[in-house]
């Protein structure tokens, strides 16, 4: 009796399996798809994955969508590091650090910011993404030479990381457009 | 080339998300999570038949706690998760910049440069065009009418990025010195609010001039317009009039509204039509597609492709004009015949990079062929810093000729900074190289000569292999050089041949020592070298004996800033028996322009020195061969200034 039972669990497991994946392939989102198929396609998966998807707009954006979100992403991180940059100048340091401090600062904000993130938004929205391309490229290169300026005392390396890894994977959703 | 286009274009999913189940909660569905379910239902259904003999087929799904011990547990093994954690930040390669370089500064302990503006202000252009400020790119509606030459250009009134896009517009009687006048066209239309896109110009037989463009509508449609001038009498052609009926062309069927954009110059067939082509892409495949016209207004598109080459991406700025396969001169965009052939080119959206092929049109199937084949988007314009080119005919010299543009290639933090970015190259006359029939000559328009001021000869200087030398000229930013180069015919001939594969791009630039190369100038250097930039030939001697010859410029010690391209760019260059290695460059501040073997190879690169500027800038000659001497013969000449300025009428 148990063994009639339990050929009978096999037989049903196997069922539930196979209702299973073919109820996959009928649930799952397309867009949740569109994500990781981009995702896969950037240098950085992870990042990419939670940046996307902390935008509820990322459920139903095409590929050009999902670039304009990275780049929001991008405006904001490197906002919150221009924030830091200036509360550490407050904070007097040392006329080396300070210098590089108000590079860092006119790069943030003449650079990624006033530069960088409008043409890349403007770019994409208008259908020219090569132009942003360029741009998100600007920006990790930016975010570098911050860093570089402090030639390895810098005190911004993870917000200067974030920013390099968020550009990164902005361009590298870009170019599946060009 | 009777290719049809498809007719459906499947543009990437973005429907709704599907609903779900008996919950309304949303979660993310993964096939795992299912398969886990089944299992957890396995065990479900053992311990009931364990227990009680019997089972019961549930779809009791345990929310969100299971989701989640379940997804901690186990991770789909088919997502790859490729998370490069960047410690150290490295510029590395996607910004243009090689690890090599760094090497270079690496007792200088290099800092990011902090740009000063007699720094910024040095990089302006002396006799090159551009606006005044601001942001520069494509090249448009370039055209000899009433005479002047015309110059339209894609430009940002707002900013020294790209943006904002309406056409600018200059005009000059000798394609040199140019005088800026209003903006041609601006975004006031719902058909070009998102900007006034490339286009060229079509001059008619009756004097008329047509402008088809690009617009990009209120809701980024790429869509063609025709403009044309106000006054038909004004030789200035300053007012322009958008045609009332625009646009005159939608994305036809199977082409993304994002992919149909720069019109050409139309070219008369003996059909009685005026025929334009456009470049687009179907998936990865770029492609040309051809429209005809007997007014301008009303289009038809022709069956089948001018050309298209797979996994090339979108085709921007396509060019098709004919060639004279004779005669020195260049010939009207309509001419065709059999002593002529036809240049394809495109722009490639994906790499930055012009390409052209030569072949035959045949105007009655309107088909061309490529001469070679396996051509496939065909050589490089140009192996520098070169876009979106665009030629005209000139019917006042009868001679064909080539605007391109030349972005920036420092930060655009730095462009902020200097209140500009990006120049044109020197027009271009294009002929067909006779000699080897397989590519063009570019060559700068003759107009170039008469800014020549002072020159100085230095005749036959021996540099021997592992030298410099220093060349004394009054000054280094403004120059025009023709130099011919020999080696010795010993070192030629007893150099070793070698299976190693050159090339420009991925050598260490002049530091790479081979016996016979390289050898060339430095330029824009300072003093004690520790700017420079290295123009030179560099000869390998292949398996087979023959000698190949490349050209390269070397941008890695151009600057101490590190926000600059340092790459390395440059081609191979044909060289035929007996002739003289000859190179001429023109050097514009922050612009050099190469122009090798009359032509046959040109590489145009901007330079951003922070020490080698005003007076400190210097020429030499260097050779670091290890084996051949260089004899060398130049003339150099000081370069006046082209005194761009706005028109004022008087």
């Amino acid at each position: 009796m148990r063994t009639l039972v339990f050929i009978v669990l096999v037989y049903l497991v196997f069922q539930i399996i196979f209702l299973s994946s073919s109820q996959c392939a009928r649930l799952s989102s397309n867009d949740d798809n569109l994500i990781e198929k981009t995702c896969k396609q950037t240098p950085n998966y992870n990042l990419c994955i939670s940046s996307l998807k902390s935008d509820p707009k990322s459920a139903t954006a095409d590929v050009t969508g999902l670039a304009l979100i990275m780049v929001n992403v991008l405006n904001t991180t490197a906002t919150r590091t221009l924030i830091h940059i200036n509360s550490l100048i407050h904070h007097s340091p040392s006329p080396k650090i300070k210098k590089a401090l108000l590079s860092c600062a006119d790069m943030y904000y003449s650079g990624i910011i006033t530069a960088d993130v409008p043409v890349s938004i403007e770019a994409l929205t208008k259908g020219n993404p090569k132009f942003a391309d360029d741009s998100t490229l600007d920006a990790a290169k930016e975010a570098t030479l911050c860093e570089e300026g402090f030639s390895g005392n810098s005190p911004l390396t993870v917000d200067n990381t974030s920013v390099n890894n968020v550009a990164r994977v902005t361009e590298a959703i870009v170019k599946l457009l060009l | 080339m009777e290719d049809t286009l498809p007719c459906s274009y499947s543009p990437l999913p973005n429907g709704p998300p599907t609903i779900e189940g008996p919950l309304d909660k949303r979660r993310p569905r993964k096939k795992a999570t299912l398969i886990i379910f089944s299992g957890l239902l396995l065990l479900l259904a053992l311990f009931v038949a364990i227990t009680v003999g019997d089972y019961r087929n549930s779809h009791n799904v345990h929310e969100n706690e299971n989701d989640e011990a379940l997804l901690a547990t186990s991770e789909p093994s088919s997502v790859s998760i490729p998370s490069e954690q960047v410690h150290s930040v490295s510029r590395g390669v996607s910004a243009g910049v090689s690890e090599k370089s760094n090497r270079v500064f690496a007792d200088h302990n290099a800092i990011s440069y902090p740009w000063n503006n007699s720094m910024l202000s040095w990089q302006r252009t002396s006799f090159h065009f551009q606006p005044e400020k601001n942001w520069m790119n494509d090249p448009n509606g370039p055209m000899f009418y009433k005479g002047w030459y015309h110059f339209f250009y894609q430009y940002n009134p707002n900013g020294a990025v790209w943006g904002d896009i309406v056409w600018g517009h200059a005009v000059s009687t000798d394609l040199i010195h140019w005088l800026h006048l209003p903006l041609a066209m601006v975004a006031d239309q719902w058909y070009d609010i998102n900007g006034v896109w490339t286009g060229s110009a079509t001059v008619l037989p009756n004097g008329e001039v047509v402008m088809l463009y690009t617009g990009s509508t209120n809701e980024s449609v790429q869509v063609q317009n025709l403009a044309y001038p106000a006054n038909l009498s004004d030789p200035l052609l300053i007012n322009w009039v958008k045609y009332s009926d625009n646009p005159v062309l939608l994305p036809p069927p199977g082409i993304n509204k994002n992919d149909f954009r720069d019109p050409t110059t139309a070219w008369y067939t003996s059909d009685g039509k005026w025929k334009f082509a456009i470049g687009s892409r179907v998936n990865t495949t770029g492609i040309t597609l051809v429209y005809h016209t007997k007014d301008f207004k009303s289009y038809e598109r022709l069956d089948g492709l001018l050309h298209s080459v797979p996994d090339t991406g979108m085709w921007e700025c396509v060019d098709f004009y004919p060639v004279s396969k004779m005669a020195g001169k260049g010939l009207d965009t309509s001419v065709t015949g059999p002593g002529v052939k036809h240049v394809m080119k495109t722009s490639l959206d994906n790499d930055r990079q012009d390409y052209y092929a030569l072949g035959i049109y045949d105007e009655k199937t309107d088909t061309w062929v490529p001469d070679n084949p396996n051509i496939g988007i065909g050589i490089r314009y140009d192996y520098g810093m070169f876009y979106a080119s665009k030629t005209f005919y000139d019917e006042q010299k009868e001679r064909r000729v080539l605007w391109g543009w030349i972005g920036e290639s420092d930060s655009e933090f730095a462009d902020m900074k200097k209140g500009w970015a990006s120049v044109q190259g020197i027009p271009r006359t294009v002929l067909l190289d006779t000699k080897t029939g397989s590519n063009l000559l570019q060559w700068p328009v003759e107009e170039v000569d008469s800014l020549r001021l002072s020159g100085k000869e230095f005749d036959k200087v021996e540099v021997k292999a592992g030298s410099v030398v220093p060349l004394d000229i009054v000054s280094a930013t403004q120059l025009d050089i023709v130099a011919e180069f020999e080696l010795d015919k010993e070192a030629l001939e007893r150099t070793a041949q070698s299976n190693v594969e050159f090339s420009c791009g991925n050598s260490r630039g002049a530091a790479q020592r081979g016996a016979l190369g390289p050898f060339g100038l430095l330029i824009l250097a300072d003093e004690s070298l520790s700017e420079q930039t290295p123009v030179y030939f560099y000869i390998a001697k292949g398996t087979d004996g023959n000698l190949t010859t490349f050209f390269c410029v070397d941008q890695s010690r151009s600057s101490e800033a590190t926000d600059v391209n340092k790459q390395i760019h440059g081609g191979y260059v044909p060289v035929l028996k007996d002739e003289k290695l000859s190179v001429r460059l023109l050097v514009d501040h922050s612009i050099v322009e190469s122009f090798v073997q009359g032509g046959r190879t040109c590489i145009t690169s901007r330079i951003y020195p922070t020490k080698a500027i005003y007076g400190a800038a210097r020429l030499f000659l260097f050779n670091n061969a290890t084996e051949a001497t260089v004899t060398t013969s130049l003339k150099i000449w000081q370069m006046n200034s082209a005194f761009i300025h706005p028109f004022r009428a008087k």
